[in-house]
């Protein structure tokens, strides 16, 4: 894959400052557009250097959707371990639907810069131009930094997201699923991913598609994507010597759902997604022996009110 | 001639500039353009200098009062700060004019941060109080909507200790035609801030402040009677003060006020009343009788919130009774016991948090007879707060711990298993808590195990606390016991196939450094860590490099301390060569520390001689 730089010379941000930006957006404070700026141009070149299907190590583990519930990433932390002890991977959409989309995207990215060897972040479908203009992110960056700037940074830095991951050549990780124009890794490999998602092909499956209980492929209600079935996850796992596709993309209440037969699993970790599903979260940790454990999670208790005490009924207030 | 005229033009501009982006911001459709033309009004101020700021700035802010709430608010909140701004102390009723404005809007939010007239009035002489505040505070009094007397309310504590006495008196007056003002809302705003006049005005305890608290009290709304139990505090507080309790004509009708909040018709003032009796009544000592005979009612009434809160009222209460001579604590028993087997978990749990307080009170052999078997019944709870409830509350158990551990043991253990990772962290926070109450042979005994198998729990928060906790166990039961049981068992989870699970093991090390010997690191733990700088998992190994420089710093020194610092050198030397960046920034970083700490200590001596 070839991708252009477009300048040669490397952007250079001191790790004190990244570990100052990681401390700075644990509590939940925004950057400055300045360093969104700074943080967006370095980690274009760092994720320009990744492979379409990333090899990723074991011990991983691996997480689904955030989408913006920054208390709940930091409620994942707490109950995964703290990045860099605990390796980590995310399959897409940090952004969008909850309220601190900003915060979010920026912790995961200026992670990746501190410890790029510690944590994979690959591309969601929300991580795009058209989507985020629906879906809040775009009207959170107007809202939080008075213009459309910082939303475009990072837009711009989402054409670089890996598509796919690849854990010990064994587990295939992705944000959606299968695609009918797909057969091979190697397919994947040639791919060029620098751009918007597009509408239709390949690269638009990756990201859309889902699992599906019939046989074969099937038009997926969403507009993109396809559908696909049992038969299709073993032919492919088989071709490609896989154990098993692990994917985010769809909400699922227990925060993990098996499908076609253990050849495919769902990973979601928005818990009360929308902060209205009621849906618990889960993350999947894969251990040095490729063992692999589903923890599942609650949302955060909301600030400012301790869990075990009651709340004094409204009207008091 | 020409330039110098040139020059005066240019500053004419330039001064006029801030003022004329202001004015353009604050006209701006947008919002946040808006917003932040007054978060910047300090700086315009500052350019404008004290006399335009008077002159033009604050005018002009008064006139464009009508705009957004968020506008409102954010202004109401500047200008309390502004004092500076415009010449100081002896200009600050020009600031009262605006704020009077906002202080009679239709937002709530913004009419309370309006009260920042209280910070101005600080500031204000004598003289400017009676001249500007005053009429301010009566005109606000006399609007015709309930939102500027609400505010007003909040405004005579404060312009009360800057008046003259007849003033003062006026001012009294004021405030009573405000306790019956025909508005719920500006009578509940009176019964709110009554709390701060009252010790303002200690001289008319009789003609003003009891006579606005019965207004309150028999208020037909019950929302004004709840802020009735408030003042009647403040009453009281001044009663003992002055040491004239007795001496008071009225007490036995003011009594009678109280009494009859507790048992008033709504729920809503029984409740304000039972989570305040203590408060208001100890110091009634001639009607104790009668008020444990309310209390009593109280901690069986028919609403659960009630309950609740007389539950937090109990070692007070129970204090009381125990000093009248012809009364028996054990009267409450009953009522104890039913509160125990409350069908509402809310209230069993207020009773756990409290009732060990009673033990103090009801002597060795009544808690050991009456209260231990409600405890034991409390720790067998169906709702896991109860049982956390009543095992925080364990440090006031004076007797007959021992008498209770078989039952607390399957309590801690329940919890310790609980699904809700946030009930096990609470329980593993009592736990050196329990360790010095119970004592080291129960512990060995029973909770070592437990305490350890902490380590391998699924979520990281836990095993975060676990570790924590271990520190705590060797700060209880001191570092001969932790060598014999519970180091050996940290070391044997290095060999944990998970590496999760192995990272514990070096975050315990972490921990636990405080309270350990250099002598223990030396022999115990450096075998250890050595092997673990040949994990196979680099975050293992740059956890290993961060381990040991706080085992440098954190153990006690002693003649090891060198030997040991050289041993990890070495290894960190090493691990500076490792083919993970992430362990090869680590190794430095350690390295340098421990090499800086070093040379800090070698200069110490020097800077003795």
């Amino acid at each position: 894959m070839d991708i252009d730089n477009g300048s040669s010379s490397q952007i250079n941000i001191s790790i004190n400052h990244l570990d100052e930006w990681i401390a700075q957006l644990q509590e939940c404070k925004q950057l400055s557009e300045e360093n969104v700026k700074q943080i967006c141009a370095k980690a274009k070149e760092v994720l320009s250097q990744e492979s379409n299907v990333q090899p990723v190590r074991s011990p991983v583990t691996v997480c689904g959707d955030i989408h913006g519930q920054f208390h709940d990433l930091v409620e994942l932390f707490k109950i995964g371990g703290n990045s860099p002890d605990t390796n980590y991977l995310f399959m897409g959409d940090y952004v969008d639907r909850g309220y601190y989309s900003v915060e979010t995207v920026s912790l995961l990215v200026v992670m990746k810069l501190r410890y790029p060897d510690r944590i994979t972040i690959l591309r969601g479908n929300h991580e795009s131009r058209q989507i985020t203009q629906v879906y809040g992110f775009y009207d959170e960056c107007l809202r939080k930094y008075g213009n459309a700037e910082v939303w475009k940074h990072f837009t711009d830095l989402f054409d670089y997201l890996p598509l796919t991951a690849l854990i010990e050549n064994r587990i295939f990780c992705l944000h959606g699923g299968l695609s009918p124009s797909i057969d091979t890794l190697d397919h994947i490999r040639a791919l060029d991913r620098v751009q918007e998602v597009p509408h239709e092909g390949p690269m638009c499956d990756l990201l859309w598609s889902d699992p599906d209980d019939r046989c074969g492929w099937g038009i997926s209600p969403r507009g993109a994507g396809y559908t696909f079935g049992q038969d299709i996850s073993t032919s492919f796992n088989h071709t490609n010597g896989l154990d098993l596709i692990a994917r985010a993309h769809q909400l699922v209440m227990e925060g993990y759902n098996w499908s076609h037969e253990k050849k495919a699993v769902t990973i979601f970790s928005a818990p009360n997604y929308c902060y209205r599903c009621g849906n618990q979260a889960a993350i999947m940790e894969i251990d040095e022996n490729m063992k692999y454990t589903f923890l599942q999670f609650d949302p955060a208790p909301r600030r400012g009110e301790p869990h075990v005490t009651r709340r004094t009924p409204d009207y008091f207030l | 001639m020409m330039e110098s005229t040139g020059m005066e033009i240019d500053r004419t501009e330039e001064e006029l500039y801030p003022i004329a982006i202001l004015i353009d911001e604050l006209k701006h459709e947008d919002l946040s353009f808006r917003l932040n033309a007054i978060t910047n009004l300090p700086t315009i101020a500052l350019a404008l200098g004290e006399e335009r700021t008077r002159s033009e700035l604050i005018p002009f802010l008064d006139e464009s009062i009508d705009d957004d709430d968020e506008i409102l608010l954010s202004l109401a909140e500047k200008l309390g700060e502004f004092v500076n701004y415009i010449g100081g102390p002896s200009y600050a009723h020009i600031l009262l004019r605006p704020l009077e404005n906002l202080a009679a809007t239709e937002e709530q939010v913004v009419r309370d941060k309006a009260k920042s007239i209280n910070k101005i009035t600080d500031v204000m002489s004598e003289e400017s109080v009676e001249q500007y505040l005053i009429p301010c505070i009566a005109r606000l009094s006399q609007g015709e909507w309930f939102t500027s007397r609400s505010s007003a309310a909040g405004l005579y504590a404060n312009a009360y200790k800057k008046s003259s006495s007849e003033t003062q008196q006026q001012l009294l007056a004021g405030y009573e035609r405000l306790c019956e003002d025909e508005t719920p809302m500006a009578r509940r705003a009176a019964a709110t801030h009554l709390v701060k006049l009252i010790p303002n005005a200690p001289e008319y305890l009789e003609t003003f402040s009891i006579k606005c608290f019965k207004k309150l009290a028999h208020d037909d709304q019950d929302s004004v009677r709840l802020l009735a139990v408030e003042p009647f505090i403040a009453i009281g507080q001044i009663l003992v003060e002055k040491k004239a309790w007795k001496n008071l004509s009225g007490k036995k009708e003011l009594f009678g006020e109280i009494i009859k909040l507790c048992q008033d018709k709504s729920w809503r003032v029984k409740y304000m009343a039972a989570d305040k009796f203590i408060k208001a009544t100890s110091d009634i000592a001639s009607f104790q009788k009668q008020l444990i005979l309310v209390a009593e009612r109280l901690l069986s009434d028919t609403e659960a919130e009630v309950r609740g809160a007389a539950c937090t009222q109990i070692v007070g209460l129970l204090e009381l009774v125990s000093k009248q001579e012809d009364s028996d604590i054990k009267q409450f028993l009953i009522p104890i016991k039913g509160l125990a087997d409350d069908s509402i978990p809310h209230v069993r749990s207020a009773l756990a948090k409290h009732i060990t307080g009673l033990c103090s009170i009801f002597g060795r052999e009544s808690t050991m007879g009456e209260l231990l078997p409600i405890f034991i019944s409390l720790l067998k709870d169906q709702d896991p707060e109860v049982r956390l409830n009543l095992i925080s509350s364990l440090g006031k158990v004076t007797e007959g711990i021992e008498t209770i551990s078989h039952s607390l043991l399957p309590a801690i253990i329940e919890l310790a298993e609980d699904k809700q990772w946030r009930v096990r962290l609470a329980i593993i926070e009592y736990v050196p808590l329990l360790a010095q109450q119970l004592g080291v042979d129960f512990f060995n005994d029973k909770l070592v195990t437990l305490c350890m198998s902490w380590l391998g729990d699924p979520v990281y928060s836990v095993r975060e606390a676990a570790t924590a906790n271990l520190k705590k166990l060797i700060d209880v039961f001191g570092i001969g016991w932790a060598k014999e049981t519970i180091i050996p068992k940290i070391l044997a989870t290095s060999n944990h196939p998970n590496y999760l699970y192995r990272m514990t093991t070096v975050f315990a090390f972490k921990a636990i450094a405080p309270s350990i010997t250099a002598q223990v690191v030396q022999d115990l733990i450096l075998p250890c860590l050595e092997a673990l700088t040949n994990d196979p998992i680099p975050n293992i190994r740059f956890n290993v490099a961060k381990c040991m420089w706080e085992l440098v710093e954190k153990p006690k020194q002693s003649d090891e301390s060198s030997q040991i610092q050289e041993s990890f050198k070495t290894l960190l030397h090493k691990l500076e060569e490792d083919l993970d960046q992430d362990v090869r920034f680590f190794a430095s970083d350690s390295l340098s520390k421990i090499e800086n700490w070093q040379s800090s200590k070698n200069m110490m001596p020097l800077e003795n001689e």
